[in-house]
């Protein structure tokens, strides 16, 4: 790994596991900036570049640690401390990423600002602005109303209806019962008006 | 001691009169009563000359039943027809009153659409086409738009969230389109309009509900407001919907139906019920503070399916409107409201098992306290669309066995002069074909008054397609509805029986669009229609061949149910009869502005943002995607993760989705130091120690995004 000064004569030369593992680093580097919607292939290039040049300083003092863990550690911090920079927000830390990334979205940054996209300050001040300004809220700050609901107010027969009806479904065997006979009349009145 | 300041609304003079409603309601019910009496006797002069039976008795008060609800029905086209012939100026029109003003309104307003695991694609594009009709008119500021949901599917829940995000995005709608998503959808759809009520109905005059499937024109939303604003003593105004974007045979013949007949019965409607009207649950505004104050509904005595909760909200919270003073209006002259309607007469029956329940709950507020005369008369229409069936349903199995009575009872067929016969003179069976003509008036008089009504009027004739379509239109919707009838009647029979058994109903997804029914489903769904028909049949033949042909309606309709649901099912038939003008309405043939907006809504797709890529679907985006967690993360409460939590998600993470229940993948949906978690391990974590879906969700933005490309 080497930035590009550097020449090509003081790269160590990569064992074929070392090569796989920092292409597995730089593929899922390039894989996240794609999903922010970069679509400049020069400009990711570079991006991913200066990523794993940083992981790979690292991976020299914490040897055991995956170069993907390393590389993606990297970019995530990388988005995260540029985004509370542009944002100026002292957000908690965990939701601040998600804060940043949500910013990226609604100011366009795909479409309109790739090329701010982790660069250093000052940036345009209309990307601030924009930056500064998204936000979502579910809705807005307004005052609710209470509901709160009245009794149902029965008439006599509603009443005696709604207590006979409690009572059949408190006591199911009376609830039996009354269906029972119920039938029984219908099938009578039946019988008396069209068989007998 | 000094008076206390009357209220704005009691200040305000009503726009109609009680003389003119108590004049207007003794008119309309006073002829339905009269014609209702009058048949009723001379079906039981019949009865006597043929020779009375015991079993008359009862088939005499079904048929009174069910004329009075023929008569009940013929008499709103009839009033209707009357209103119109007298002219727009004479007619009781509450929109009058927004009449002349302009200008900025001075109050606001909230439109609300409550979805339930909807296509959010269309429901956005909905929300699109009347925010930019609005915007037309200049008034956008003074309204505020509300996605509620009470999407269960969690799939679907990520999807909305990013669809309203992209239509914000690209209609600049952040702090005037919101999205809230209730963790618990208790009480339905009340309780979804009654958690927004508390939560945000203080910044509102009123707020204009809308249904998942409904469209409403931006003028006219601010016409409606602007009536709101000006009479202090309205609570309700409620839109007569009109059906669109039908394909099906099934949709087009209703959507035509309603759109020629409709008028007639809506100023029929509106010729009785003045400020006592309805609410139909959606394309109404309804002012805030009294729904509030008033419309908390209470659970209703003993437990579902007859008590509990009240399923069918919208008639109920009207009557408590209504009942506290404030006048529920019918605005029948506003034209652009509309509404989709289901695509099969299988998904019109699921719905009308929902709404039969919730129906015939209404039977406990018959009896309630204080509730005014045009409250009660709605509940008691509401209730008798259910229970016709079945007293129809009834009605003809009396009738069939009086007939097979008669038939092998050796009674003479000889009858006596009876009433009718002593003072005109006129044999038994004039006097029953002049029963049978009358009843036949009374059923097809709203159909011939409307036709004739729109083949005279110029512009509704053209606005149709022209005569012979209409004239055809009527035909084949006559037909068809002959011939579906009766399989509605043995369905809503069984939906009645069911429900008096104790069978409750859930709460089903409706289905909105569709290729039509398959075989196997319509036979499963009409198998028991189709089997009486063919007994009924063979009995009515058994009987006697005119006894069949006088019942053929009925039977043709029952034998059938299967072949007709299906091919009223079919797209391509009704594309075929849309290609010739057939069943065709001025909507369809003209789309309206705000249909053509919603048509074209593309806002809520953005590739940029997007949780339906093929891989990465819903919540497997709301993990992956940086911009889709983004976004569902924002938008959760400020939380901290505990031990188990994150268990759960390490759970998650290592056995992926399928694994989960479903409740354990809402609490981590729910979570945002979750949903971070999760989304920081699949990019950190290699290969072998998460799920393949993640490494595959992960993959598949290696692949380049064309289309953010273009």
């Amino acid at each position: 790994m080497g930035l590009p000064h550097h020449p090509l004569e003081t790269l160590n030369p990569l064992s074929e596991t070392e090569l796989n593992e920092w292409e597995e680093a730089y593929a899922a580097v390039e894989a996240y900036f794609q999903a922010l919607r970069l679509r400049n292939r020069l400009l990711v290039a570079e991006l991913v570049r200066r990523v794993l040049w940083r992981a790979s300083t690292r991976k020299v003092t914490e040897p055991d640690t995956p170069a993907r863990v390393l590389a993606m550690e990297e970019a995530l911090a990388e988005i995260s401390a540029w985004t509370q920079d542009v944002l100026a927000e002292p957000l908690e830390n965990s939701r601040l990423a998600a804060r940043g990334r949500l910013a990226l979205l609604l100011t366009g940054m795909p479409d309109q600002w790739q090329s701010v996209f982790l660069t250093p300050p000052p940036w345009p001040a209309a990307f601030v602005a924009a930056m500064r300004s998204s936000y979502l809220a579910a809705g807005p700050t307004f005052p609710g109303l209470p509901m709160v609901a009245k009794p149902l107010e029965l008439n006599a027969f509603g009443n005696g209806a709604a207590h006979w009806w409690d009572t059949m479904d408190r006591r199911p065997i009376v609830g039996l019962m009354f269906f029972a006979i119920l039938m029984t009349l219908i099938a009578a009145t039946l019988w008396f008006l069209f068989i007998d | 001691m000094d008076t206390p300041e009357p209220s704005p609304r009691d200040a305000t003079r009503p726009f109609s009169g009680r003389f003119r409603r108590v004049l207007r309601r003794l008119v309309f019910f006073g002829s339905a009563v009269t014609l209702n009496l009058v048949a009723c006797l001379w079906m039981a002069d019949l009865f006597w000359r043929t020779g009375f039976q015991r079993g008359h008795f009862t088939l005499l008060a079904v048929f009174f039943v069910l004329n009075g609800l023929l008569v009940l029905g013929s008499m709103h086209a009839l009033f209707g027809a009357w209103d119109i012939i007298c002219g727009r100026r004479r007619a009781v029109r509450i929109t009058r009153l927004a009449d002349g003003h302009s200008g900025p309104l001075a109050q606001r307003f909230a439109i609300v659409m409550p979805v339930y695991n909807e296509d959010c694609i269309r429901i956005c594009g909905r929300i699109e086409a009347i925010y930019r009709s609005i915007q037309a008119t200049g008034h956008l500021p003074a309204f505020d738009f509300f996605i509620l949901s009470d999407t269960r599917d969690l799939n679907l829940w990520v999807l909305e969230e990013t669809a309203w995000t992209n239509l914000c995005r690209r209609l600049d709608g952040f702090g005037h389109i919101y999205y809230r998503r209730r963790k618990s959808n208790a009480n339905r759809k009340a309780g979804n309009i009654g958690d927004f009520v508390r939560t945000w109905g203080g910044g509102y005059e009123g707020m204009l509900v809308l249904d998942a499937d409904s469209l409403m024109d931006g003028a006219d939303i601010v016409k409606m407001a602007r009536v709101m604003q000006l009479y202090p003593r309205l609570g309700i105004l409620q839109t007569p919907p009109r059906l669109i974007r039908g394909a099906s045979v099934f949709t087009r013949l209703q959507q035509f139906a309603m759109r020629l007949y409709g008028p007639l019965f809506l100023r029929g409607l509106n010729f009785w019920q003045l400020n006592g009207g309805s609410y139909w649950g959606h394309n109404a505004l309804i002012r805030m503070q009294p729904f509030s104050e008033c419309c908390e509904l209470p659970a209703l005595p003993g437990r579902e399916p007859f008590g509990g909760r009240i399923l069918s909200h919208d008639f109920v919270e009207a009557a408590l409107m209504v009942r506290a003073g404030w006048e529920v209006w019918l605005a029948w002259d506003i034209e652009g409201t509309y509404e989709e309607a289901p695509p099969t007469l299988i998904d019109h029956l699921k719905r009308d098992r929902r709404w039969c329940q919730g129906n015939l709950q209404h039977l406990w507020l018959i009896f309630a306290r204080k509730l005014p005369f045009a409250a009660r008369v709605q509940l008691f229409m509401g209730i008798m669309a259910y229970l016709a069936c079945p007293i129809w349903f009834l009605f003809l199995l009396q009738s069939t066995w009086l007939a097979w009575d008669r038939r092998f009872s050796g009674l003479s067929n000889l009858t006596i002069p009876g009433y009718a016969g002593h003072w005109w003179h006129i044999t038994a069976l004039t006097q029953s074909l002049i029963l049978a003509l009358a009843i036949l008036v009374l059923l097809f008089l709203p159909k011939f008054l409307a036709l004739g009504g729109a083949i005279l009027a110029t512009k509704v004739r053209r606005s149709f397609g022209g005569a012979l379509p209409l004239l055809a239109g009527v035909i084949l919707e006559t037909l068809v509805s002959m011939l579906l009838a009766p399989c509605v009647m043995v369905a809503h029979t069984m939906i009645v029986i069911s429900i008096v058994l104790g069978r409750s109903v859930g709460w089903g997804t409706q289905n909105r669009e569709t290729d039509g029914t398959a075989w196997p489903d319509a036979i499963r769904f009409h198998a028991l229609p189709s089997v009486l028909g063919i007994v009924w049949t063979y009995v009515a033949i058994h009987i006697s061949p005119t006894f069949a042909a006088w019942m053929s309606p009925i039977l043709l309709g029952l034998v059938f149910s299967i072949p007709v649901s299906v091919w009223t099912s079919r797209s391509r038939y009704g594309s075929a009869l849309a290609t010739r003008h057939i069943l065709a309405t001025p909507e369809e043939l003209a789309p309206p502005e705000v249909i053509r907006l919603a048509d074209a809504a593309t806002a809520a797709l953005d590739p940029a943002l997007s949780a339906s890529h093929e891989g990465r679907f819903g919540i497997t985006a709301a993990v992956v995607d940086p911009y889709v967690n983004g976004v569902h993360v924002s938008l959760l409460e400020p939380a901290r993760m505990s031990e188990p939590e994150l268990d759960l998600a390490e759970r998650c993470l290592s056995e992926g989705l399928h694994a989960m229940s479903d409740r354990d993948l809402t609490d981590l949906l729910y979570l945002a130091p979750a949903m971070l978690h999760m989304h920081r391990s699949v990019w950190l974590r290699p290969a072998e120690s998460i799920h393949p879906l993640w490494t595959q969700a992960v993959e598949s933005y290696r692949r380049r995004l064309e289309g953010s490309a273009s």
